[in-house]
């Protein structure tokens, strides 16, 4: 579904991706994990270009999205939903309103459709009462769950995260970490970045670890956690397990 | 009891004698006129060179139109508007016969767009750079992004600003006499240069400017008590 060939990112002077090369399959739950400043977040917002990669191919259902023009590019963003470590919900409009916003504005449903696609997913956050509230008026837990019902009212055929939960209280990483397991099991294709190590775990279907703007080390979770071969990753699950 | 007589001649030679308080109405009218239309254009105009300028802040793109819109803004704001409101009557309308008010309305309206372009930029700047990306992580592009999600916004954060901008415009065009426009201030001063009495009328023209901009003062800052409520935390 997306492939990745030799991603390399600067920033300036900064050279953040150094040759990422690797290939995330349909139905795949991709766990990034490593330490601050690894680029584990540059990688994963490279991949629906909201960083424009310097060099390297990534391609998304066969097409090379790195040299797309605009109007491609937002055809695949439409495909590709993205969770944010800080939600980003729209304030200045209601929940249902967040929700129905793009499918409305892109002709992608009527506004009754998107309705009745809002009030199912907001069953499924378990959030169905808060429809007619306005963003600030949740808490941050709430926010996540509303965050991830507006990326899915696209039908996306993957879904990004983005740290979604190092923005929130203790007590309310649980209801989002519950929601992702369970869009897990449904087949959604993810990739998550993430500290969360016990969802690393039990979720993913891989896991990566990124040090230093490159892959150290990938695999099945049960073998990546109890066998680890890079030393960098031995480090680095020594100091957060 | 001869000073009251007195105060009550002038009173009378001042406002009621030959009708005269019809220049302070009509003067404040061609005022209200002026000032509304040129809040139009102002507004309008002001909107285009903001979305202009962020846009070119944000993305890089629009560079012609970008450095055309700063030297708009340079110019604007760097020459008084008294001056431009002559410049535009006097030269680039000298050889057409132009209804003055017309070119009163343009010349403030043009004088505002530049203050509200850098009032509304500010606004789309301030707006967190996370609300852009979330909308083209749901296949929004930038226009829709900007129309649906960061000019709402914008707006709201920027209204006050925006209604004082207004206050602002309002009093300025007190000097659209100098194109021989009777506006309140020139209502005023006929009066004065028909009665030889100088303090009646340019109190009375400076109550009314004050009146009004009481009133528009109160509607400001009822508006930001109602934004401050319903912007929930």
């Amino acid at each position: 579904m997306i492939e990745v060939k030799e991603l390399h990112k600067r920033f300036g002077e900064l050279h953040i991706l150094k040759g990422i090369t690797t290939t995330i399959e349909k139905g795949e739950k991709v766990v990034i994990i490593g330490p601050s400043g690894s680029g584990k977040s540059t990688f994963l917002r490279c991949l629906n270009r909201l960083e424009q990669p310097t060099s390297g191919v990534i391609r998304f259902e066969g097409e090379d999205m790195t040299s797309m023009n605009d109007k491609q590019l937002h055809a695949v963003r439409e495909k590709m939903g993205m969770v944010f470590q800080h939600f980003h919900l729209f304030p200045h409009l209601t929940i249902r309103k967040n929700i129905t916003l793009a499918p409305v504005k892109l002709g992608l449903m009527s506004q009754q459709e998107a309705n009745a696609k809002a009030d199912e997913l907001l069953k499924k956050v378990g959030l169905s009462d808060k429809a007619e509230q306005y963003p600030n008026q949740l808490s941050g837990g709430q926010k996540q769950r509303i965050a991830i019902a507006r990326s899915l009212a696209m039908n996306p055929d993957v879904l990004l995260f983005d740290e979604p939960t190092s923005a929130l209280d203790p007590e309310m990483v649980g209801e989002v970490l519950e929601l992702m397991r369970e869009l897990a099991a449904e087949g959604m294709t993810m990739v998550v970045v993430t500290h969360e190590m016990g969802f690393a775990r039990e979720v993913a279907s891989r896991v990566i670890f990124m040090d230093n703007g490159q892959i150290m080390e990938e695999n099945e979770p049960q073998a990546f956690f109890s066998n680890p071969q890079n030393p960098r990753l031995k480090e680095f699950l020594s100091k957060v397990l | 009891m001869n000073f009251f007589t007195q105060f009550g001649d002038k009173l009378y030679s001042t406002f009621i004698e030959d009708d005269r308080w019809m220049y302070l109405a009509d003067g404040l009218k061609t005022t209200l006129i002026v000032t509304f239309f040129a809040v139009i254009v102002g507004v309008i105009l002001g909107f285009l060179l903001a979305v202009i300028r962020a846009t070119h802040d944000k993305t890089g793109r629009l560079k012609f139109l970008n450095f055309l819109a700063k030297i708009y803004l340079t110019v604007i704001r760097g020459t008084p508007v008294v001056v431009q409101l002559l410049i535009i009557y006097f030269v680039i309308f000298a050889s057409i016969n132009v209804d003055k008010i017309f070119v009163a309305v343009l010349a403030f309206g043009l004088n505002s767009a530049a203050y509200v372009a850098e009032i509304v930029r500010s606004g789309i700047m301030s707006i967190d750079n996370g609300q852009f990306e979330a909308g083209a992580s749901l296949g929004l592009n930038y226009t829709r992004t900007m129309i649906h999600i960061i000019l709402p916004q914008a707006i709201r954060n920027i209204l006050p600003a925006l209604a004082n901008e207004f206050i602002v415009l309002l009093k300025e065009t007190s000097v659209a006499g100098y194109i021989a426009l009777t506006d309140l201030t020139k209502g005023g001063d006929i009066i004065r240069s028909a009665t030889y009495e100088a303090f009646l009328p340019l109190l009375a023209v400076a109550l009314i400017y004050l009146i009004m901009v009481m009133l528009l003062s109160w509607l400001v800052s009822r508006l930001e008590r109602r934004l401050s409520k319903s912007d929930r935390g």
